[in-house]
C-alpha cells in the first residue's frame, strides 16, 4: 500500500465566495472609516486596539496553548508608561517613538517576570495565578497615588507625535493604528511560521513530547509570555496616546476576559479569527446601543449559539492568513 | 560510545519497578527488551530519555552521566525516542511534526528570520528537504501536510519514528513499535528499522512481537519484575529455561515462535543475525 495522498480537497466555489465577501466588507469598512463621524472612527479605534491585544494575548492561548487570564496588566503597563513619560505627572515629555520602544521593552520584562513563577502551572492553576496578577497590577495603579495618580488616573497626556507629524485627532489616531496594528499582525504571522511558532504549537499540543525532541520548554515559553506581554504594552501606548488620560478603571478584569472571549469565539491561534472575534464583541454592541438592556441578553444568547455551532471559533486555526491569501489570489 | 545502565533503581513510592539493572547497550547492533507487562520495559526507556527520573544509580552515554540532565538536554545529547502510546503533535501536520526537531539549532536565528524574510531560507529550505527524506523512506511523503491526528493509527506509529529519527540520534529508544499494527504493517515496519541499523547508532526496541523481536534483535535483555532476568543472543534467550519459565510459557510455545521467527526472516530476506 503506498501512501494516499490527502490534500485539502478543492474547495467548492460557494465556500470561497464568503471569505471574499467578508474580505471586501472589510476592506471597505477600512477605506471608508476616514470619512465616518469622530464617534464611528473612535468605535473603530476602539476595534482595532483590541485587535492589536487580542494578536498579543492569542500568542500565549493560541500559539502555546497557556491560559492567560491577567493579560490587561502589559496593556496597563504600556498605557502608564505612555502616561509617566508624556505628560505634566514627572513633566516628562519624550518622544513617542521612544516611549513605544520604551514600553514595548517594559512589557517584555513584565511579560518574563510574571512568566518566571508561573512556567510549572498549566490550565486552570495558570488562569488563576496570571487573573492575580492583572488585579496586583491594577490595585497598584490604584493606590500609588503618587506615581500613578491613584483613581484619578493621569490626565492632559500629549499628543503623539511621530517625525514632527502629530497624531491626535480620531483620523490621526486611526492611521496610526492602522499601520502597526497590520505591521504586528505580519509579524506575528511570521513567528507563528518560525521554527518558535512551531515550538509553541508543539508544546501546546504535548509539552512532554517537546522537551523529548529537544525543547527547551522554559526558554520557549518565556518567549510567548515576553511576545504577548510586549504586544499588548504597545497597544496600552496608543491607548493612552488617544485617550490622552489613563486610570486604573480602564484595566479590569473585565478588558482580560473580553479579549480571551474574542479568541475564542473568533478562532483561537488565528490572527483572522481574532479579527472577526474583536469585530463582533467590539462593533455588535455599538449597533446594538439603542437596544439598552436588551443589548446584554443577546450577546450572551450569541456567545452560546456560535461556541455551538462554531466550537473552533468563526474562523478556524486551519483557515489561516495563507489561506486567505491563496483564496484571494487564487494560488 | 556506550550507553551503559549502572545499578539502576526506579521506585514508584514504596513499589520498586526497576531493582539494580546494570547491562550496556552499543552501536551498530539492534537491543532488544522484553519481558511481561509490568516487568519495568517502559520505566527503562522513560529514564533514560529522561521523562522519569533515577531513584539511584547512573545512565552514561559515551562517559557522560545522563540521569541528572534534564530531559531536553538529554534530547539534544543524542537520545531519541518513541512512546508506548503515540504522542505526535496532533494538530501540526505530519512534515512539521518533523521539521519542529530543527528548534534546538535554528531557534536562535528566529528574530531574524521574523524580521528580515530571506534570511536563512535556504537553510529551511534544507530543512524542509531532509524532513521530506524521511517522510519518504517511511512512504509517508503523502501526508506531509495532513495533520498528524488525522493519519490511520499505523501511519502515526511510523511518523512517530520518523520524528525520533530526523534528530539524527545516537541512542533510538522504541517503545513498543509493532503495538496495534497488523501483520503487514508490522513486516512493512520490521524491514524499515532493519535499514535503521547503523555503526554509529545504539538502537533500543521493547517490544512484546516476537516475531519482530526474535528477527531483528541482536541482543536481548529479558526484564521480570523490575529484575534483569537474562541477557544474551536470542537463540540463548530462547534457549533459556529461566526466560521460558518466566515469560514465554512452555518449551511448545518457543519452538512455534522460533519457527515462525526463521519464517518472517525469510520471507523479508532480512539477514539479521549475520550483520552483527
Ligand atoms: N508513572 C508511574 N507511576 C507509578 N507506577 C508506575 C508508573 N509507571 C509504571 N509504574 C509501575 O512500574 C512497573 C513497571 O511498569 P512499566 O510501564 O515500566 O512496565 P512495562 O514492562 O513497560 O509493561 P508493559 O509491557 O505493560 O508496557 C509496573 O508495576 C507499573 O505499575
Ligand atoms: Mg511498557
Amino acid at each position: 500500500m503506498s501512501a494516499v495522498d490527502t490534500p485539502a480537497a478543492a474547495e467548492p466555489r460557494t465556500r470561497r465566495i464568503i471569505p471574499l465577501l467578508v474580505f471586501a466588507l472589510a476592506v471597505a469598512l477600512l477605506v471608508a472609516t476616514p470619512f465616518l463621524p469622530n464617534y464611528h472612527i473612535r468605535v473603530i479605534n476602539g476595534l482595532l486596539i483590541y485587535i492589536l491585544l487580542g494578536i498579543g494575548l492569542n500568542i500565549v492561548i493560541g500559539y502555546a496553548g497557556l491560559l492567560d487570564l491577567g493579560f490587561v496588566a502589559f496593556y496597563a503597563v504600556g498605557a502608564y508608561t505612555y502616561a509617566l513619560l508624556a505628560s505634566p505627572q514627572f513633566d516628562l515629555h519624550l518622544p513617542f517613538l521612544l516611549i513605544l520602544l520604551i514600553a514595548a521593552f517594559l512589557g517584555m520584562l513584565t511579560g518574563i517576570l510574571l512568566g518566571i513563577p508561573v512556567l510549572k502551572l498549566r490550565g486552570d492553576y495558570l488562569a488563576i495565578v496570571t487573573l492575580g496578577f492583572g488585579e496586583i497590577i491594577r490595585i497598584v495603579m490604584n493606590n500609588v497615588d503618587w506615581l500613578t495618580g491613584g483613581p484619578q488616573g493621569i490626565a492632559r497626556l500629549d499628543k503623539a507625535s511621530v517625525f514632527g507629524i502629530e497624531f491626535a485627532r480620531p483620523v490621526e489616531i486611526y492611521f496610526l493604528l492602522l499601520v502597526i496594528v497590520f505591521t504586528v499582525a505580519v509579524l506575528v504571522w511570521r513567528m507563528e511560521r518560525s521554527i518558535l511558532g512551531k515550538a509553541w504549537a508543539a508544546i501546546r499540543e504535548d509539552q512532554d513530547a517537546a522537551r523529548g525532541i529537544g525543547i527547551n520548554t522554559t526558554n520557549a515559553k518565556l518567549a510567548a509570555f515576553a511576545t504577548s506581554a510586549s504586544i499588548g504594552s504597545i497597544a496600552g501606548v496608543i491607548f493612552a496616546a488617544s485617550q490622552r488620560f489613563v486610570s486604573p478603571e480602564s484595566f479590569t478584569l473585565q478588558e482580560s476576559v473580553l479579549i480571551v472571549l474574542m479568541i475564542v469565539v473568533g478562532g483561537i491561534g488565528n490572527i483572522l479569527g481574532i479579527v472577526a472575534g474583536a469585530t463582533i464583541l467590539i462593533l455588535l454592541p455599538e449597533v446594538l446601543r439603542e437596544f439598552a438592556e436588551w443589548r446584554i441578553l443577546f450577546l450572551g444568547l450569541l456567545m452560546i449559539v456560535l461556541i455551538i455551532i462554531r466550537p473552533a471559533g468563526i474562523v478556524p486555526r486551519s483557515f489561516g492568513p495563507d489561506k486567505l491569501i491563496r483564496g484571494l489570489f487564487g494560488k | 560510545m556506550t550507553l551503559i545502565f549502572q545499578n539502576i533503581r526506579k521506585q514508584y513510592g514504596s513499589n520498586v519497578a526497576i531493582d539494580d539493572v546494570s547491562t550496556e547497550f552499543v552501536p551498530g547492533l539492534i537491543h532488544g527488551i522484553i519481558g511481561p507487562n509490568g516487568a519495568g520495559k517502559s520505566t527503562l526507556i522513560n529514564m533514560t530519555a529522561g521523562s522519569y527520573a533515577v531513584s539511584s544509580g547512573a545512565i552514561v552515554l559515551d562517559g557522560r552521566q545522563m540521569q541528572s540532565l534534564k530531559k531536553y538536554e538529554i534530547a539534544n545529547s543524542g537520545i531519541a525516542r518513541t512512546y508506548q502510546n503515540i504522542r505526535l503533535f496532533d494538530q501540526m501536520t505530519a512534515l512539521e511534526n518533523l521539521e519542529v526537531c530543527y528548534y534546538p539549532t535554528e531557534v536562535g536565528a528566529t528574530w531574524r528570520e521574523v524580521l528580515w524574510p530571506p534570511f536563512g531560507r535556504s537553510q529551511r529550505e534544507r530543512r524542509r528537504e531532509a524532513c521530506m527524506e524521511i517522510l519518504r523512506f517511511f512512504n509517508l511523503q503523502g501526508y506531509a501536510s495532513a495533520e498528524a491526528g488525522s493519519l490511520p493509527y499505523g501511519r502515526q506509529r511510523m511518523l512517530e519514528i520518523a520524528r525520533a529519527l530526523v534528530m539524527n540520534p545516537r541512542v533510538l529508544l522504541l517503545d513498543e513499535p509493532a503495538a496495534g499494527l497488523n501483520h503487514h504493517e508490522t513486516a512493512e515496519l520490521t524491514a524499515k528499522l532493519a535499514e535503521l541499523r547503523s555503526p554509529d547508532r545504539i538502537m533500543i526496541i521493547v517490544e512484546h512481537d516476537m516475531d519482530l523481536v526474535m528477527t531483528l534483535c541482536d541482543r536481548i535483555v529479558v526484564m521480570h519484575h523490575g529484575k534483569l532476568l537474562f541477557q544474551g543472543t536470542p537463540a540463548e534467550v530462547q534457549a533459556n529455561p529461566d526466560v521460558q519459565l518466566a515469560y514465554l510459557g512452555t518449551a511448545n510455545d518457543i519452538d512455534e515462535i522460533r519457527a515462525a521467527a526463521q519464517d518472517r526472516r525469510a520471507k523479508l530476506g532480512i539477514r539479521a543475525r549475520q550483520r552483527s
